[in-house]
Formats: C-alpha cells, sequence, structure tokens
C-alpha cells in the first residue's frame, strides 16, 4: 500500500498495485498508464481532490476508488484515452460523509473504450456527474451506476453520454438503476445523450424506484425483518462492483468491507 | 397442542369486502383441503392469515397457539410457525438462495446455523425436491420456470420448517412427476413434524397424494359446506353447482385481482443541456 499525502505524478508499472490517499489538504495527482495495470486506490481522508489519468495508446487500465472518508469529499477527475487503449473506472462508497464528483472521460483517439461503474449506498447527499465524450470514431463509452439510497440520503447522478461530430462509428451507451426502501429518500437520475453524429449506436436506461411491496412481503413471510432485507436486496444490488479487478484476495476483502458496512447501515 | 382459530373473519381489498365472516380451526396435525371457484376468496383468506398489507382485516380475530396472530406482523407469523407457499412466488434477482435461506432460518435460532449444518441441510433438501444441484447459488426464483419457482416453495418450506403450512395452488405449473416428488416431501414434513396444512388446489389428483381429513367450500367469503375426504371427490366428478342449488348461494364475479405494474421506469433526454458544449 503506498500513501499519498501530497500532490504527485504516478507512474503506474504494469500489474497491480495499491494506494491510499490520506491527506487533510488538497491533493492533486496524476496516475499514467503506460502498460496494462489495475490500480485500486483507497481514499481515507481528502477535502479536494484533483485527478487526472492517462491511458497509452493499446493499454488496458482499471481503477476502483473506494471511497471512506468520514468529511465530505470533493472529487474533480480528468481521465484520457488514447488509441485502442481501454480504461475501467469503478467507484464504490457506502460510507456516511457526503460526496461530490465531477468525472470527466475522453475517448480522445480512434478505438479508444471506457467503462464507468458505480455503486453507492446513500445516506447523505452524494452528487456525481459523469461525462464520457468520443471525440474520433470508433470509440466505445459506457456507464452502469447502482444506488441504493437509505433514510436521509439523496443521490443526484447526471449522466451525459456524448459524441461529437465526426466521430462516426462510435458507442455511447448507460444504465443507471436506483432503488430505495421507502417515500422520505430523494433519488434524481438525469441520463443524457448528445449525439452529433448520424452513424453511432446509442442506448440508455433507468429505473428509480422503491422496492415492491410484494417482495418485501414475500421475504417477510420467510421470518426476514425489514432490516434484513433491506440489507440483502442492497448487498445483492451494490456487490458485484467489488469484482471489478481480477485480484481474489481484493475482491474477497472488499466484500467482506462492503456486506460489514451494509449490514451495519441497514440495521440502524 | 397447536392450533389455528379462526372466527368472524372479514377482509377487505382495496375497500371491497372479500371474505365475509369465515370460522375456521385447525389443529395439529390435520389436513384441510381449501376448495371453491376462483375469486371467491381462498387465496385471500391465506394471504390474511400471512398478513399480506394489501388484506385489510376488517372484523374478527386469527390466533395461533394462543397468540393473536393480526397483531403480529409478515415476519413475526413466520417466526410463529406460519408458512404461505404462495402461488406466485416472486423473483429476486442479487440475492442468492442460500443467502435467503441461511438468513431466513438464522432468525429462528439462537446462534448462526453453522456453515456446514446448512450446506448438508440445502444439499438433502435439493435431493428430496429434485432440483438442480446449483440451486443454491442461483438468485432467488429469477430465471425459474414455474414448475421449479413451486417446487422452491417447497425447498424453503423444508429448510424453515413451519408448523403450519399453508399452500396456495402449489399444484399448478408441476408436471405428474413434479407433484408426485412435491407431495412426498410435504407429506414427510407432516408425518415427522405433525405440521399443519390448509391445502387450496382445484385438483383431486393433489388431494389424493395428501389427504385432507376436512374440506371446505369456500363461495362469496364464507365457508358454505364443510366435510370430509369425499367432499372434495364429489367436486372434483360433479363441480360446484349442486352446492350453488342445495345451499342458495351464487359465487362471486371472478376478480381480476392478479394483474398489476411491476417496475417504475422512465425515459428522460434532457432538452436544455443538448446545445452544451463539453
Amino acid at each position: 500500500m503506498n500513501a499519498l499525502r501530497t500532490s504527485r505524478d504516478i507512474r503506474l508499472s504494469g500489474g497491480y498495485s495499491e494506494y491510499e490517499i490520506d491527506t487533510g489538504r488538497d491533493i492533486e495527482l496524476t496516475f499514467s498508464a503506460e502498460e496494462d495495470c489495475d490500480v485500486f486506490i483507497r481514499i481515507i481522508s481528502g477535502q479536494n481532490i484533483k485527478l487526472r489519468t492517462y491511458t497509452a495508446a493499446g493499454v488496458k487500465a482499471t481503477f476502483l476508488f473506494w471511497n471512506e472518508t468520514a468529511e465530505k469529499l470533493e472529487l474533480d477527475e480528468s481521465h484520457e484515452v488514447m488509441r485502442d487503449a481501454d480504461l475501467h473506472l469503478a467507484y464504490c462508497e457506502a460510507n456516511r460523509a457526503d460526496t461530490k464528483r465531477n468525472t470527466w472521460v475522453a475517448l480522445r483517439e480512434e478505438g479508444a473504450r471506457a467503462r464507468v461503474s458505480s455503486a453507492a449506498l446513500v445516506m447523505s447527499d452524494k452528487h456525481f456527474d459523469v461525462d464520457v465524450v468520443s471525440y474520433k470514431p470508433h470509440t466505445y463509452g459506457l456507464m452502469d451506476n447502482y444506488s441504493v439510497v437509505l433514510e436521509g440520503g439523496h443521490y443526484y447522478m447526471n449522466a451525459i453520454g456524448k459524441i461529437v461530430k465526426g466521430a462516426y462509428g462510435s458507442e455511447s451507451h448507460q444504465t443507471s438503476r436506483s432503488l430505495s426502501f421507502d417515500s422520505q429518500q430523494r433519488s434524481e437520475i438525469i441520463p443524457t445523450l448528445l449525439i452529433d453524429e448520424n452513424d453511432v449506436q446509442a442506448s440508455h436506461a433507468m429505473t428509480v424506484g422503491r422496492v415492491d411491496e410484494d417482495v418485501l412481503y414475500y421475504m417477510m413471510s420467510r421470518g426476514l425483518t425489514i432490516a434484513q432485507c433491506t440489507q440483502l436486496i442492497s448487498t445483492g444490488y451494490l456487490l458485484p462492483i467489488a469484482a471489478t479487478i481480477d485480484n481474489e484476495d481484493l475482491q474477497k476483502k472488499l466484500r467482506e468491507e462492503l456486506e460489514e458496512k451494509i449490514e451495519r447501515l441497514c440495521s440502524m | 397442542m397447536k392450533s389455528l382459530v379462526i372466527n368472524d373473519l372479514h377482509v377487505s381489498v382495496e375497500g371491497k369486502e372479500i371474505l365475509k365472516g369465515i370460522d375456521l380451526t385447525v389443529n395439529e396435525k390435520e389436513i384441510h383441503a381449501l376448495m371453491g371457484p376462483n375469486g371467491n376468496g381462498k387465496s385471500t383468506l391465506l394471504a390474511a392469515i400471512m398478513g399480506h398489507p394489501k388484506y385489510e382485516v376488517t372484523q374478527g380475530s386469527i390466533f395461533y397457539d394462543g397468540q393473536d396472530v393480526l397483531a403480529m406482523s409478515v415476519d413475526e407469523r413466520s417466526r410463529a410457525g406460519l408458512f404461505l407457499a404462495m402461488q406466485y412466488p416472486q423473483e429476486i434477482p442479487g440475492v442468492t438462495n442460500s443467502d435467503f435461506l441461511r438468513a431466513a432460518m438464522n432468525v429462528r435460532r439462537e446462534s448462526p446455523v453453522p456453515l456446514f449444518t446448512f450446506i448438508k441441510a440445502i444439499e438433502k433438501t435439493i435431493k428430496d425436491l429434485e432440483m438442480k444441484e446449483d440451486l443454491a447459488h442461483r438468485f432467488l426464483n429469477e430465471g425459474f420456470s414455474g414448475g421449479e419457482k413451486k417446487r422452491n416453495e417447497i425447498v424453503q418450506m423444508e429448510m424453515l420448517k413451519p408448523t403450519l403450512s399453508m399452500l396456495d395452488e402449489v399444484d399448478s405449473g408441476l408436471d405428474v412427476d413434479a407433484l408426485r416428488i412435491v407431495a412426498r416431501a410435504i407429506m414427510n414434513m407432516h408425518e415427522e413434524n405433525g405440521m399443519s396444512l390448509i391445502v387450496v388446489s382445484h385438483y383431486e389428483r393433489f388431494y389424493e397424494l395428501i389427504p385432507p381429513q376436512f374440506t371446505h367450500v369456500l363461495i362469496d367469503g364464507r365457508i358454505v359446506l364443510s366435510g370430509d375426504a369425499e367432499l372434495a371427490a364429489r367436486i372434483d366428478r360433479e363441480g360446484y353447482d349442486w352446492i350453488y342449488r342445495e345451499y342458495d348461494v351464487q359465487p362471486a364475479a371472478e376478480a381480476d385481482s392478479q394483474r398489476r405494474a411491476v417496475s417504475i421506469g422512465t425515459c428522460a433526454a434532457n432538452p436544455q443541456v443538448r446545445g452544451r458544449n463539453i
């Protein structure tokens, strides 16, 4: 685990690496991926983080951000994906602090691909703006966002897929799903496709909804309390994010952490 | 002795009275058949006993083992020993059968069921019900065929060991072999644990496999006739017309009660951001 406390430019070596952002100050970080790599970044503390990544031509890079700050976190990110490179950004948060994240992904050269996935257990203000922009032909952008909104939570997801003029043969897809357990919680999803080219494929899907009354009845009729139903359903919704990086030890650890957190939050 | 005692039960759904005064007592180790034309209150009675929030009890009482069932939440009723094998089991993606069952078993115990004990139990149950071996790891009822869903209800019953089970047309959607497998598992629980049963079915074949001591005919929200197993056989042969004539009753018009919207989905493109440069 490499601790990050001050602004740095990091050239990633290939394979798996772990970082921990733990600073009371604002910080600027740049990650350059010149070889295939899997990067796990745990955010312990940090107020205002500026983050850049650069994924070089032909490189496959995966970043998993695990947010567990106790104070409000603001993240401003930009990600550059070059020719035939493949970037996967994954975000997980189940902490009680507010988050404001602005993620901007540029599919900068032909054949670039990016996938943005997120999972959030929401008990505070979670505000996300995500833009994935195709600048060149034959690029591919995909977003999938999952959230479970609990009491006192406000989830806001503004997801924009954009294909500029001239970026023919590109694709932009997105799915956002938000689940809540009663009518007091707030969830807003704004899915947007901005398409300036004809020869493209684009899609979006979203659901915002409460857990079906019949589903809860069915589970409770087997003896589970509402808290246990909430916990099982939330776990099923959010857990897949822990499998983003193909590393068995890491997956096991994250799964346990997330399950423990969900259990604690859902039984409150 | 654990008895279910229902007195003068009136139940409404969305303001419409479906049950109009039901009296029924089910003692330990008894099997009761509940028959009647569709839309006359059989499923409503079972759902009201289990506590579905849509079914409003306006009058009467239900006691089980001396406890006031109507004062309990749905999960408390289950933990008190009641079980309902549903006509339309829910599909719950993301939740595996095994996680669901372990959680449901653990709420009935002081300490969690040891993993090894659980695996042994579920393997035996899967074998008893002749389900596919990967059942435990599949999501609860997701993508199951109609017959698999019904068998999975009985898997849950066998794992949770209720003392009174209600079967709401659990035989519909089962082929002849599956029917025999399911009936055998249910009868084992009845014989070994003394589990009592309220069985809703339209078919004599099922009542041959799960022979009731009592048969009740529910028409327009009332039990108009009770008898023994022969009554179920006669209804199978002759239908309900003779009952309408002899007891001067009319069936309720069949309600279209099972249709409902499932998911909430909308499609939104935000016109305000169309012109925005990024």
